[in-house]
């Protein structure tokens, strides 16, 4: 039999995921999978067995009364065969909501055409944390599904077997049927699901999970469960939401962030037609930080309708004047300037970060290791570089929105959220909820997202729509950020900088790597949000000599995680510098990553969740064959380039084939991708992932760059901010190394960021011009 | 009081400001929630609608401006229950990710099908460079505009099975 082994996830949860799954007044908890009572059953009206995971009881399900939400599972079977999953995460489009109950059905032995899927509420005491980020939600959930689906299969048996006096062992499942080899019968899982209610749930550890090669649906391509709604565009979003008696609400804050709204033209906005309502909301907490659960927010003027276009009508129109006092004065060229004047020096020792990327405390310990000065004294060759990349917005297709409905001291929320339970908590602190209350006094239902990519992690628009609402008492409210609202209110993937300095010995090895990093700080103590480097990149993970410097600029511009945190620039930026060694080097590109990769292992040892080098080996070494990448076929004006990075546990590297017009007109021909994301449980899911990560790390290699003067966002919407459109679009192959002793791990995250250096690595063979700053348009580059 | 022909019935609006953008009539007035606000400048497509059957970004039409011209939104186009052809296909090949533009998607892919059964590359990237998908679901979006047109044409086309069935 064939085992699948646990993989280790790496890094470790960053601190704004942690936030919101410490015990909280909304949340119990993790709940621990191994417990004997983790599995509750109960009866449902109508007969049938409903599996789900709860400790205690859930006051929240009381609160809200109705079948599904008192229950809350994972499993209902119903008497007429039809089984209920329930997918617990946030779907933002990385596909859980069909990912996750595919794993559930497979250990329940059922056919896929007899599940429907169902989005379950928020509830941390029944189904733990509840978010979509890190590229956690599949290998953070994959034993619990499928011990949620193998436990319902048991009690299905046990039921199945006292109905039909058969034992056990003669007894067998397949496509939804208990099934009987000796007499040839079968029947539903329906004709025992009253009965399996009744059963005592198994203790977990005498469940036999499947092998893999005993799966039958997971390996497959499913197509999403949401798509059949989706194109006949039935309300799914958090901007569908619909309510009767709902108003519109606008929300304006200033352009030059932080500023706090002093007075308005609050005579004249209140005239216009359909304004019922606007007034000013003070700022709460610290809203240029990055935060997920704390009710933080921005001052403002909300503005209260009877539609959308009355609400944005009026917005147009405000006058605020504001208390700029505490704004951000921040300019990009500015950092760009000091940047650039350090570059040949070094900056402060970099200390390793407390519990990985977006932690909060550097330790005493020192980030760098061996001795990469002396190295570098006596070393063959040393090379330098210099690398930048601008700030980047989210962009998601759908604007930030939420509907809220507070009345009598209440709030029911409905949220596009990607950390709902964070949206609970922040709404629980801005109304002053106590922790033993907030269960019942604050319920959040989580909508699809139309589009996250880090940026709906935060709460700001659920703790918006909250102040409002409260104001707004009995009134559901619907609140719309313009995108313009978006596009200047984001936490920005923030900008930074690397001054390299590389080693390699006689024979071309990579002996002793040095960064003096660049970014921003609004404390002097960390940086901010997704503005931090940590030891583990590839290559300074594998080599003995690294020295780590960094220099902080303050300013407070918001920045936050977004699709591959630090690692979307870090791939440009480390994988386009080991392109310019290799070249020196004189090997060949995957001969240096090999020889700088080593003998199979873990890169550190002592961390299973570090870069397993042999992983990595393997999928270079296969892109380079299925791409050609090693046949010598570039010519002027058209070549490959590769890039290779390790994040969020999963290991991706790309080929693309460039062509370069004499006018900077470039054409990506196709990029092919070969991934090890472990075991792939939707083929569908995981390659739309892959394609969307490359043609989204293209996107923003030529074209994503937001500025800021004087505290101000220079950028509105898409004809200053354009993404990529089809006539872009190269053709794509992808290709999955599927050890078979790895669970899955996530492919949302790791699957974008090589794409950036092995374009500009491809346009280094094709020009010899090597490119070390984005985006492309600045250095006259167009992509067609 | 005004009314509108939206997916061939007539619906009325009742008082209603001129200058108020199709887009918040289907979405506010009449909950047909399906077309999406995006961008409100008509770069993004999100808000894609049929007027007389041509692909328009709702966003910038004044309901004002409209007297007797068919409507057509995404809720229309099955509105008998069947799938067209574009929308099965969207479904065999698992376009969506978040699913946000694709109402969009769909009306200009199927305004094209409708003037050109069996567009080039070159005539799909055209009909679509005005829809963005931020997930970027390009290749897909292209590979079901074939399908749905072999569908129509009764054609062969491209099987996702191909090395693994999609369910």
């Amino acid at each position: 039999m064939k085992l699948i082994k646990e993989n280790t996830l790496s890094p470790e949860l960053p601190d704004f995921f942690q936030e919101f799954t410490k015990p909280t007044k909304a949340n119990a908890g993790i709940p621990d999978v191994s417990r004997r009572d983790f599995f509750k059953i109960s009866g449902i009206a109508g007969g049938g067995l409903v599996i789900g995971m709860a400790i205690g009881n859930s006051p929240k399900a009381k609160a809200q009364g109705s079948e599904l939400s008192t229950l809350s599972p994972y499993v209902q079977i119903q008497t007429n065969g039809r089984v209920n999953l329930f997918s617990k995460n946030p779907e933002c489009g990385q596909g859980i909501k069909t990912g996750l109950p595919l794993i559930i059905a497979e250990e329940l032995d059922c056919a896929w055409e007899d599940v429907d899927v169902v989005q379950a509420d928020i509830d941390a005491t029944r189904y733990g944390v509840q978010f979509a980020g890190g590229s956690l939600s599949t290998p953070m959930n994959w034993m619990a599904m499928r011990q949620a689906g193998a436990t319902a299969r048991a009690m299905i048996l046990t039921a199945a077997s006292q109905q039909l006096d058969i034992p056990v062992s003669e007894l067998s499942t397949s496509n939804t049927k208990v099934q009987h080899a000796a007499s040839g019968r079968e029947w539903s899982y329906g004709e025992f699901a009253e009965l399996a209610a009744t059963i005592p749930v198994p203790d977990p550890s005498s469940l036999t999970l499947k092998s893999f090669d005993q799966f039958k649906l997971l390996g497959r391509r499913f197509t999403g469960v949401d798509n059949y709604d989706i194109v006949q565009g039935k309300p799914l979003f958090g901007a569908d939401t619909q309510m009767e008696g709902m108003l519109y609400a606008t929300y304006t804050k200033s352009a030059q962030i932080g500023g706090r709204a002093r007075s308005f033209n609050e005579d004249h906005i209140k005239a216009m037609p359909g304004v019922v309502d606007a007034f000013i909301i003070d700022e709460v907490g610290n809203p240029k930080g990055f935060n997920t659960a704390t009710g933080d927010m921005f001052s403002g003027v909300a503005i209260v309708a009877e539609s959308t276009w009355a609400a944005i009508k009026a917005k147009r129109e405000l006058e605020i004047d504001w208390d700029l006092s505490n704004a951000e004065t921040a300019t990009w060229d500015d950092l760009v300037d000091q940047a650039r004047a350090i570059q040949h020096s070094d900056g402060e020792p970099l200390m390793m970060l407390a519990g990985g990327p977006g932690a909060s405390i550097p330790t005493d310990n020192p980030a760098s290791k061996g001795d990469a000065e002396a190295v570098m004294e006596s070393a063959d060759q040393v090379l330098s570089a210099f690398y930048e990349y601008p700030y980047v917005s989210h962009a998601q297709l759908e604007p930030e929105t939420c509907t809220a409905l507070y009345e009598n001291g209440s709030i029911e929320i409905w949220a596009p959220a990607q950390i709902p339970q964070g949206g609970e908590s922040s709404a629980a602190a801005l109304l002053g909820v106590p922790q033993e209350e907030a269960a019942e006094r604050v319920v959040l239902h989580q909508t699809r997202i139309g589009g996250g990519f880090g940026r709906k992690l935060a709460n700001d628009f659920v703790s918006e729509v909250t102040a409002i609402a409260q104001r707004m008492e009995g009134i559901p409210i619907k609140l719309q950020w313009t995108r313009e609202d978006d596009m200047s209110g984001d936490f920005f993937r923030p900008g930074g900088f690397h001054s390299y300095k590389a080693a390699l010995d006689g024979q071309g090895n990579l002996v002793a790597w040095q960064d003096h990093f660049m970014t921003s700080t609004m404390n002097d103590v960390t940086p901010m949000t997704s503005a931090d480097l940590n030891a583990s990149v590839f290559p300074m993970d594998v080599i003995d000599n690294v020295k780590l410097t960094q220099t902080m600029f303050k300013n407070a511009i918001p920045t936050g995680p977004m699709r591959a945190p630090a690692s979307n620039a870090f791939a440009f930026t480390f994988q386009g510098f080991m392109h310019e060694l290799a070249v020196a080097s004189g090997k060949s590109h995957v001969e240096f990553l090999m020889d700088t990769l080593g003998e199979p292992g873990l890169a550190n040892p002592e961390n299973p969740g570090s870069m397993h080098t042999g992983r990595a080996a393997n999928v270079i070494s296969e892109v380079a064959r299925i791409s050609g990448y090693e046949q010598d076929d570039n010519e002027a004006g058209r070549a490959k380039g590769l890039s290779f990075y390790f994040c969020h546990s999963g290991y991706v590297a790309q080929v693309a084939d460039v062509s370069v017009s004499a006018n900077k007109e470039v054409k990506v021909h196709k990029v092919w991708a070969v991934a090890d994301f472990g075991f792939i449980h939707n083929l569908s899911g995981a390659e739309n992932q892959m394609e969307g990560g490359i043609i989204d790390g293209i996107s923003q290699l030529f074209n994503s760059k937001i500025t800021f003067e004087n505290g101000i966002i220079q950028q509105q919407n898409f004809h200053q901010y354009p993404l990529l459109r089809m006539p872009q679009t190269p053709e794509l192959e992808i290709a999955f190394l599927q050890p078979e002793e790895f669970s899955p791990t996530g492919a949302g995250e790791p699957s974008m960021p090589p794409v950036l250096a092995a374009v500009t690595n491809a346009i280094y063979n094709a020009t010899g011009e090597r490119i070390r700053k984005l985006p492309l348009y600045e250095l006259g580059y167009k992509l067609v | 009081m005004a009314t509108l022909n939206i997916n061939g019935q007539t619906m009325d609006i009742g008082e209603i400001d001129p200058s108020t953008p199709l887009l918040w009539v289907l979405r506010d007035e009449l909950g047909l929630v399906g077309t999406k606000y995006g961008c409100g400048i008509a770069q993004c497509g999100a808000c894609t609608v049929h007027l007389d059957g041509a692909p328009v970004r709702s966003c910038q039409i004044p309901v004002g401006n409209l007297s007797e011209q068919q409507i057509t939104t995404i809720e229309g186009l099955a509105a008998d229950g069947t799938l067209t052809p574009v929308q099965e296909a969207w479904i065999e090949i698992d376009v969506p990710q978040c699913g946000y533009c694709q109402a969009g998607q769909i009306m200009s892919a199927t305004a094209l099908l409708n003037t050109n059964s069996n567009p080039s590359d070159a005539e799909i990237d055209a009909a679509m460079s005005g829809n963005i998908c931020r997930c970027a679901t390009y290749t897909r979006i292209r590979q079901a505009i074939k399908n749905a047109a072999a569908k129509m044409n009764g054609t062969a086309f491209y099987n996702a099975a191909e090395g693994g069935e999609l369910a």
